[in-house]
């Protein structure tokens, strides 16, 4: 039956901790979790639905009795006569030997839940202790075990659940013990492999390091790992066994003439379909909602012990034109790209209202010229490269006054306008290139798309192309590399990959969004070195995004410093790093010698920056400012020009901050 | 890649024996005598002795098992008890009804399932996906032998518009297979559909959201083919996988669905070996599912090998 059977379907996919809910976040994170998983679940109408449901199929299985004056077997005195529903005061007329269907209906419902029961019992029973064991002892025993389970499952359930059927003789008792049993390797199954996720997770956490871990330590890590993925299972096997009970009970070697089961009840109604097909409706239904109900319940607890939230599509989105400010600069003359208010906004996960992330940032970069877009992680950065592109990830929306790249307006194109620009003029080399590269393709196909698409190279010509790029960022023999995929290169090459991709179609802007972080240190001077080297060669302007002022004091010819979705500071390297006008710079300057604290507190200023929710209409550093006084507190601050630069700080005339240069004479 | 292939089919054997083993040991379980079961309930007790003889089940356990394993490994079944036939050539008759009538559910469930699965996704979260997930979401509640009964009655007895029971003398034309596969494959293929329905949208979203996509899209190139090209063959790796655990289903739903359409198939042979404890009938039914499970399996290791260049053997 295709329904048994995909009882092994939901095990893969509920194995995979991802989507099944994995390991809850420690011990102390537990009750926030649990209060957290309550209330996703009954936000979840549908799950809610087939909960109400499921109740009521137990209520009726239970008063079944009492809600008919009949009993399971009753039969009208005509045991012939097949009454249509409505028919002699049988609501829902009577089967071909004259049983009131209403009455087998309700009664039908006991032998269901009896049934699942019965098998999701004996799977749990036999295969959660047998998974444990297997689990913890691993070695022969597990691997014996795991022959035997692997037999088992290489063939249908259902087939092996007859297989045992035929040694234990028919009859519903006998029938739904086979699918338990075949059912306890899917559990055994499961439960094993959260064992040793349990095992795994123990092997980092250093819980072992005192020795090896104690029974004790192991059931307590592994019960909330098992447990979710376990609950799901258990319901969706429910689903899978009742309809297994209905299969078995069709074929005739389930429940008996004598048993009003709903799978008895569709094989009495085969024998008169020459006369009508209504007998198979209601007990087909009947089946047929429990079993949703079953499933959707099973999917609902699934979705509220997982911790990602779903959903999404393709990550594009079109900028949307605003009106300019009234006190917005006018583009400079030299730029090569001026942006002016540009926003992003996002919906806040898990409420209907919207945050701005990114909030009215105008910057120019002029030609040839390299922009350092320079904050900590959450501070806006990426998104800000990203909305250049329209590449705001959904359900993201940015909108601006004005993008104007080299004379031509960005804003209000549409996707394939704007599809134009992306990879042609504007390029973009991402954090982590092992991920940016798409694995089931080699480098050659990838770094030659954009050529094809938008020079309209030939395939030979593309290939002939790519082998001279490959070789202009310095991947050693390139003829040959040009076949590789993406995981034959270490992260540094890869990332060159991405260089020459960036810069296949000679674009006249090129974003590089971290291009050093995800790198081992010792790779990071040469990539900077190279990316240096190919921008002045080809006269291209570049943002650098970065979290790391020693990277922009390598290559940046100007800097904007971002905080909390607002440019807090911007001018030129030498200005900003002698004579920082804004605390937060001052901050990250002094941060410098230990700037590998990047997902952590920066060593000079305490805390991290907030999520967007909690941005204040106020100053949005004054919660870590030392500096911070009440005229921090009123209003938003402006970005005005001060001494050198200009500064979003409202005393930024007043404050004496350390720069660079004062940082050097305090050392020597 | 050859080698891949030879590899994984010679690590196939163990697994066939142990499936073989294992239910010629189960069966034995049954306290009632085949040799019985075979001569009907009138027999004499010379009869049934005579019987076990024939069938060589009076022989010790060990011996009949020995037996069996080395006529197997020659590709030599036995005999059915019942009818005295060659267990391989009723076998070799009956499975490409079952194999048509699986692999065609699979096929339309695939094209179907990816087909919906895909534009849910691309449309996450909007009407379509919601359609598409909840009609899904029912389809795999549907007892396949329900909605073939209804599907028997309304179009081939009420409507006579395709036949409601497989035809009693062998289709010989592939009109006539297509015509009798039509509801079958219909009934059998709709949870499947669903399934692979779901996991296509799932795994579609999520690669989607991959940095790879967006790389893609910064490139500039459209849409349709960062879908077609960058997304698809790797969100194809996971429906993949359910695609073989569906074709395990789909043969084990497919005995229902025989029995609904009275088709002379595999199904219907091992539902009447059990019933009668017809062990070598049932043997070679066990046998040929598992294979057919084995092949599959291995398909899936070259497309995964295909799909996945990680994988692929250097």
């Amino acid at each position: 039956m295709t329904d048994a059977g995909s009882g092994d379907i939901d095990t893969v996919i509920s194995a995979d901790p991802a989507t099944a809910g994995g390991p809850d976040g420690g011990e102390t994170q537990s009750g926030k979790t649990k209060s957290r998983f309550w209330a996703r679940l009954r936000k979840n109408k549908v799950a809610l639905a087939g909960a109400i449901y499921l109740v009521f199929v137990v209520a009726v299985a239970i008063l079944a009795p009492y809600l008919t004056s009949h009993d399971e077997t009753f039969a009208t005195r005509f045991q012939d006569i097949l009454f249509s529903p409505g028919e002699a005061g049988y609501v829902l007329g009577t089967d071909h030997v004259g049983r009131d269907i209403l009455t087998r209906l309700f009664f039908g419902s006991r032998y269901a839940l009896m049934a699942g029961a019965e098998a999701v019992a004996v799977a749990l029973i036999i295969g959660i202790p047998l998974g444990l064991t297997i689990g913890y002892f691993r070695g022969w025993v597990d691997r014996i075990v795991m022959r035997f389970v692997e037999t088992v499952v290489a063939v249908p359930a259902v087939v092996m659940a007859m297989a045992i059927i035929a040694a234990l003789g028919t009859g519903l008792t006998n029938a739904m013990l086979a699918i338990g049993l075949v059912y306890s390797m899917i559990i055994t199954r499961l439960t094993r492999a959260e064992v040793f996720a349990a095992r795994e997770e123990l092997y980092v956490d250093g819980a072992r390091a005192a020795g090896a871990p104690s029974i004790r330590v192991m059931w307590r890590h592994i019960l909330p790992n098992v447990a979710p993925p376990l609950i799901v299972q258990t319901t969706l096997l429910f689903a899978q066994a009742v309809l297994a009970e209905a299969a078995l009970s069709f074929l005739g070697i389930g429940a008996t003439s004598s048993q009003a089961s709903w799978g008895r009840m569709l094989r009495d109604a085969e024998l008169s379909i020459d006369r009508t097909i209504w007998p198979a409706i209601p007990p087909g239904i009947a089946v047929f909602l429990t079993v949703v109900a079953f499933n959707i319940f099973g999917d609902g607890l699934r979705d509220a012990f997982s911790r990602e939230a779903r959903g999404g599509r393709v990550g594009v989105g079109d900028v949307v034109k605003t009106e300019s400010g009234p006190d917005t600069a006018p583009r400079q003359a030299d730029s090569l790209i001026s942006v002016r208010d540009l926003s992003v906004n996002f919906p806040i996960p898990g409420s209907d209202e919207d945050v701005n992330v990114v909030q009215g940032v105008n910057f120019d970069i002029a030609k040839g010229e390299v922009l350092a877009l320079v904050g900590e992680s959450g501070s806006g950065k990426s998104i800000t490269a990203l909305s250049l592109m329209g590449l705001v990830p959904d359900p993201g929306i940015a909108s601006s006054s004005s993008i104007s790249l080299d004379g031509r307006e960005l804003v209000g194109m549409e996707f394939d306008e704007l599809r134009t620009i992306r990879g042609k003029d504007i390029g973009i080399i991402f954090q982590e290139p092992s991920a940016a590269l798409n694995p089931a393709y080699t480098v050659g196909r990838q770094v030659a798309e954009p050529l094809r698409v938008h020079l309209g190279m030939s395939k030979s010509e593309a290939r002939q192309r790519v082998i001279e790029l490959l070789g202009e960022v310095g991947i050693p023999d390139p003829e040959k590399r040009i076949d590789a995929f993406p995981h034959q290169f270490s992260g540094g090459m890869a990332q060159r990959v991405m260089i020459a991709m960036a810069l296949s179609c000679e674009p006249k802007l090129l974003i590089a969004d971290e291009p050093t972080t995800a790198l081992d240190v010792t790779v990071q001077g040469q990539m900077l070195d190279l990316l240096g080297e190919l921008a002045a060669e080809r006269d291209v302007s570049v943002m650098l995004i970065t979290h790391d002022l020693g990277v922009v004091a390598d290559l940046a010819d100007r800097v904007a410093v971002m905080y909390a979705g607002e440019i807090v500071e911007q001018g030129t390297l030498a200005e900003v790093f002698a004579e920082p006008q804004h605390p937060y710079t001052e901050g990250l300057i002094t941060a410098i010698p230990r700037n590998e604290s990047r997902f952590g507190e920066l060593p000079t200023i305490p805390g991290v920056v907030p999520p967007p929710w909690d941005w204040p209409n106020h100053c949005h550093f004054a919660e870590r400012c030392e500096y911070a006084t009440d005229a921090c507190l009123h209003g938003p601050i402006e970005l005005m020009p001060s001494a050198s630069s200009l500064t979003r700080c409202v005393r930024a005339g007043e404050l004496d901050l350390a720069g660079v240069r004062d940082r050097a004479e305090e050392g020597s | 890649m050859l080698r891949l292939l030879v590899s994984r089919m010679v690590a196939a054997i163990p697994l066939m024996f142990f499936v073989a083993t294992l239910v010629f040991f189960l069966a034995q379980l049954n306290p009632v005598d085949p040799a019985a079961t075979v001569l009907g309930e009138d027999a004499s007790l010379e009869a049934i002795a005579e019987k076990r003889a024939q069938l060589g089940i009076d022989r010790p356990l060990v011996v009949q098992y020995w037996n069996w394993v080395t006529d197997a490994a020659t590709g030599d079944l036995g005999v059915n008890w019942f009818n005295g036939e060659e267990v391989t050539t009723e076998l070799r008759d009956r499975i490409p009804v079952t194999m048509s009538m699986v692999f065609g559910s699979l096929l339309v469930a695939l094209v179907v399932g990816t087909t919906f699965g895909i534009l849910a996704a691309l449309k996450a979260g909007r009407w379509p996906d919601r359609i598409i997930t909840l009609v899904s979401s029912l389809g795999l509640a549907i007892p396949n032998f329900w909605i073939g009964l209804i599907l028997a009655y309304y179009l081939g007895v009420r409507l006579q518009w395709l036949p409601a029971i497989w035809p009693t003398l062998r289709p010989t034309t592939p009109f006539e297979w297509i015509e009798a596969l039509i509801l079958p494959c219909t009934a059998l293929g709709i949870s499947a559909s669903a399934a692979i329905a779901r996991q296509s949208r799932s795994s579609m979203i999520g690669v989607l959201q991959r940095d790879y996509i967006r790389t893609a899209l910064a490139k500039g190139l459209p849409v349709r083919r960062v879908v077609s090209r960058h997304a698809m063959r790797n969100a194809a790796i996971p429906v993949v996988t359910l695609a073989g655990f569906q074709m395990s289903a789909l043969i084990g739903g497919s005995i229902f669905v025989e029995f609904v359409f009275n088709v002379p198939g595999l199904g219907a042979y091992g539902v009447d070996s059990i019933l009668r404890q017809n062990l070598p009938a049932l043997l070679g039914f066990v046998l040929v599912t598992a294979l057919t499970v084995v092949i599959v399996n291995i398909l899936l290791d070259l497309s995964y090998a295909w799909l996945n260049p990680k994988v692929r053997p250097e």
